[in-house]
């Protein structure tokens, strides 16, 4: 327990928000097949959506305070009026973030987190875009923090964190002290529709934002990035008996 | 190059041994338990790590048998604690870190990967001078060596998150990435009970039942173990039958490898039609019966 704003006594929070362009609308070049996401509407990863409902869900459980970070560049930040409507208190966004590199971003969002102390740090298990997967150790190590990952659900004792691991072949019960770094997996909850009134008064709160400066220093060269070729045959039946006739040959075929 | 492969799956750390071999020289590394899936892997030597195993004292162990054996490499198996183990290794040991890689190649020590990003509708081509990776499970078989690995144990230190006690996840222990033929079933099933008329499908071929991403994980018609798709099994079976699966890209991530993909969709605009061999437009319910007497 801690006490926040000089008052109220609860958790210090953090939550990561990612923000990733609109996967539904990348489209690839007819013809070469380059995928094009220049000019894809942006919005939030669907895992952090998930990191923002169970990080309200404590504060209102348990009362306290969530802080957000979004490491970005400027067309994120009205972004964090969404996490602001579904209950996030304060935001910051970091701009200055040019490509998927996970150890630059783990470490701009571990020096933000280690000078302002959290308890529980909440973050996806993996991304909607990239698919990465490893900031959550990534974090919990540079901030010295533990790491409860791919929870179900959390139950908070004083210091201490309960949570329900979901692996592939069980169900883990662990218990960590505080301060720790928990990720979500998509199963934990479903992402709140915030009601109007909230996302107008979202709309009238500051967003803090600030740059960073340093370097990007790439160690990965993209060559190409195309669509997944089909290379289908793509006969398609609309008269059921004409399929099933065609179906069954391949089937007898492939099962011998 | 000498790399390190741990995944706590001894199966998935076979696959990688195997896929490796010829491009490095591989250490392998699994839990105590998973001793046997891994003993006839083929790698120079098999660390067990023995004790209870949370991510961050796996990495620890990692970390040790880096400095034992000179290693420049790590490559751990993507499953949930995977990743954490990777992404606490790559913060500790200040390796840069590549995730989910499909196929791995090295020419003069410039490695090169492929990997899906945007959910699956790119294929990333990337050259790297990354040293960590994730290794997405199921791009490669494994193999049985002749004779057994030399093995030591690794004591794994005390960690400071406790498990308290477990579930097992409700499996019927298959082992999908191998089925030759796979039916698959989708949310156009309506309801647990359809399931009825797939089983008895796959009975008929002998084949495997699977399903997409809302079946297994959200509505629990199937275990999670059966889920295909980008954050599910890799398969590649000889026939794919989906049924009632309206096929995103997450789903079709999961089936490239497949040899023929046949599907049974209602709504001839599905996006399925366009990443199958055999389509029947129609509704699943009427169509497999026949299909079953046909057969
Ligand atoms: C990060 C991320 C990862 C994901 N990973 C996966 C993954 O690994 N695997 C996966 O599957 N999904 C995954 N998804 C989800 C994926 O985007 C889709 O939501 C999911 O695949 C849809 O499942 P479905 O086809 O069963 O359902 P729907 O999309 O609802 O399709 C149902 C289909 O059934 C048809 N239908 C209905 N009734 C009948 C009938 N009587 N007869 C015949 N056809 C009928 C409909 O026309 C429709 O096409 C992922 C999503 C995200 C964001
Ligand atoms: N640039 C970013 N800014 C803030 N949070 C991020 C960022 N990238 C990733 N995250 C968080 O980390 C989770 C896992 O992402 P990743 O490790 O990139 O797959 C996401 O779901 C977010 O919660």
């Amino acid at each position: 327990m801690q006490y926040i704003d000089g008052g109220s006594v609860g958790y210090n929070i953090a939550v990561l928000i990612k923000v990733i362009p609109d996967l539904e609308q990348i489209k690839a070049a007819s013809g070469t097949g380059q995928i094009q996401i220049e000019k894809v509407p942006l919005r939030l990863d669907i895992l952090s959506e998930h990191a923002i409902e169970a990080a309200v869900q404590l504060k209102e459980k348990y009362g306290g305070k969530v802080t957000g970070f979004i490491f970005g560049n400027n067309e994120s930040i009205p972004l964090m009026k969404k996490a602001y409507a579904m209950g996030v208190d304060e935001g910051l966004v970091i701009t200055g973030y040019k490509e998927n590199n996970p150890t630059l971003t783990a470490s701009v969002i571990s020096e933000k987190l280690k000078s302002l102390q959290f308890d529980i740090i909440v973050l996806g298990n993996q991304s909607a875009d990239t698919y990465t997967g490893l900031l959550p150790g990534m974090i919990a190590s540079k901030i010295n923090a533990r790491l409860i990952g791919n929870v179900l659900s959390i139950e908070i004792e004083g210091k201490e964190v309960k949570a329900r691991k979901s692996l592939e072949k069980k169900i883990e019960v662990v218990k960590a002290q505080m301060p720790v770094v928990i990720s979500v997996t998509q199963e934990t909850n479903q992402p709140r529709l915030p009601p109007v009134m909230q996302i107008m008064a979202a709309g009238r709160k500051t967003i803090q934002s600030e740059e960073y400066k340093g370097q990007t220093p790439s160690y990965t060269l993209t060559k190409s990035r195309v669509a997944p070729k089909s290379e289908r045959k793509k006969q398609i039946f609309e008269k059921p008996e004409d399929g099933i006739q065609a179906v069954v040959r391949v089937i007898k075929e492939e099962a011998r | 190059m000498k790399a390190i492969v741990f995944s706590e799956d001894g199966e998935i750390a076979s696959q990688m041994v195997n896929y490796l071999k010829g491009k490095a020289e591989v250490i392998a590394s699994t839990l105590t338990e998973e001793k046997e899936k891994c003993i006839r892997a083929g790698a120079e030597k098999l660390y067990l790590l023995s004790g209870i195993a949370e991510p961050e004292n796996i990495s620890e162990a990692i970390s040790e048998i880096k400095n034992a054996t000179g290693a420049d490499y790590i490559f751990i198996g993507s499953t949930a604690n995977g990743r954490d183990i990777a992404g606490i290794l790559s913060a500790k040991e200040d390796m840069k870190p590549i995730s989910e890689i499909t196929s791995f190649e090295i020419n003069d020590g410039k490695a090169t990967v492929t990997r899906f990003l945007y959910g699956g509708k790119a294929v990333s081509t990337e050259e790297t001078s990354a040293t960590l990776y994730v290794y997405a499970p199921g791009i490669s078989e494994s193999a049985r060596a002749e004779s057994d690995t030399p093995t030591e144990t690794i004591q794994l230190k005390e960690p400071s998150v406790k498990p308290e006690s477990e579930e097992p996840k409700t499996s019927g222990g298959v082992d999908l990435e191998k089925a030759k033929i796979i039916v698959s079933v989708g949310r156009g099933l309506g309801s647990k009970e359809g399931l009825g008329i797939a089983e008895e499908l796959a009975k008929k071929v002998n084949g495997e039942i699977a399903g997409s991403r809302p079946v297994c994980l959200d509505y629990h018609w199937l275990s999670e173990d059966r889920q295909v798709g980008l954050s599910g099994k890799k398969v590649k079976p000889k026939v794919y039958i989906a049924l009632g699966i309206s096929g995103q890209i997450q789903h079709i991530a999961g089936i490239r490898g497949a040899k023929t993909v046949i599907a049974i969709n209602k709504d001839k605009s599905a996006p399925i039609f366009e990443e199958c061999d055999y389509g029947i437009v129609g509704d699943l319910f009427q169509i497999v019966p026949k299909l079953i007497s046909a057969l």
